[in-house]
């Protein structure tokens, strides 16, 4: 495979586990300060926990194929579009409110970050 | 009689949202503590895993690759950092409960700033002043979007 392909389905695969995750987790309430332990337990029957867990394990072997050819110092920049990805398929996906000072906060970090991989 | 399309031409109430108060200082709930703990608890599992890894590869270089991967099970360290990343993993999935997701995940870039602060802490590994910046930016932008963090529980 493609290692930039592999690199770039990771990084897709990636941000759309945790929707998956927020989707799995957000339709099970809890009205105390901590989740019981049968709320936990709760997730184990969840399809979404289940989806999100499938999408973390593959994304993480892509990660692991793209790495070990590509230098990580440039894949791990790249990494942090998925905050941006994520972002989007929250706002459309789960009504989330994404407001301007949010994009400007994730703007700054993805900066920091690639200011943190270059140097 | 109104025809349909004057009754869709209809004003529509439109919905007032009320500007949430601007606060103060951070916001520090029980959902910024898991994240926290999960960066932590995931960077130091990723380093024990390593750790152990280095020990289990040069030792069974020459075995199949169902025998290597349960050597690298059967390293204590491995093992240790698997349960110590799990934990990370439960601490996440306890933020995100609580917390918006397009919130949370932006923030998960801490990791790189615990990783460099970790290696110069426990490593003596130095920081070049460029790594130095970008570690500044990131915590400015995580700021900035802890400033903007609104509903959710606490």
């Amino acid at each position: 495979m493609n290692s930039m392909a592999a690199l770039w389905a990771s990084i897709a695969i990636g941000g759309i586990a945790q929707i998956l995750l927020k989707r799995g987790v957000s339709g099970r309430i809890y009205f105390s300060r901590l989740p019981s332990f049968a709320w936990w337990a709760g997730l184990l029957r969840s399809g979404w926990l289940w989806a999100w867990g499938i999408s973390f394990v593959i994304a993480t072997g892509l990660w692991l194929v793209a790495l070990s050819r590509i230098e990580i110092s440039y894949a791990f920049p790249l990494l942090s579009s998925s905050y941006v990805l994520v972002a989007v398929l929250s706002k459309w996906l789960l009504n989330e409110s994404v407001s301007a000072s949010r994009w400007l906060a994730m703007v700054v970090i993805c900066a920091g970050v690639i200011l943190i991989a270059v140097a | 009689m109104p025809s349909i399309s004057k009754l869709q031409e209809a004003p529509v109430m439109l919905e007032t949202k009320v500007p949430s108060k601007p606060r103060a200082g951070l916001r520090v709930g029980l959902a910024e503590v898991a994240l926290l703990g999960s960066i932590v608890f995931a960077a130091s599992g990723h380093l024990l895993i390593k750790e152990g890894l280095n020990v289990a590869a040069s030792a069974t270089m020459h075995e199949g690759i169902w025998l290597r991967l349960l050597a690298y099970l059967g390293q204590p360290s491995v093992f240790l950092g698997l349960c110590v990343y799990g934990i990370g993993t439960l601490a996440w999935i306890f933020a995100v409960s609580k917390r918006e997701i397009s919130y949370l995940f932006p923030l998960t870039a801490l990791n790189y700033v615990v990783v460099a602060l970790g290696g110069r802490l426990l490593f003596d590994e130095s920081i070049p002043l460029k790594r130095w910046a970008g570690i500044l930016v990131v915590v400015c932008g995580v700021v900035l979007m802890n400033r903007s963090s609104e509903g959710g529980t606490e």
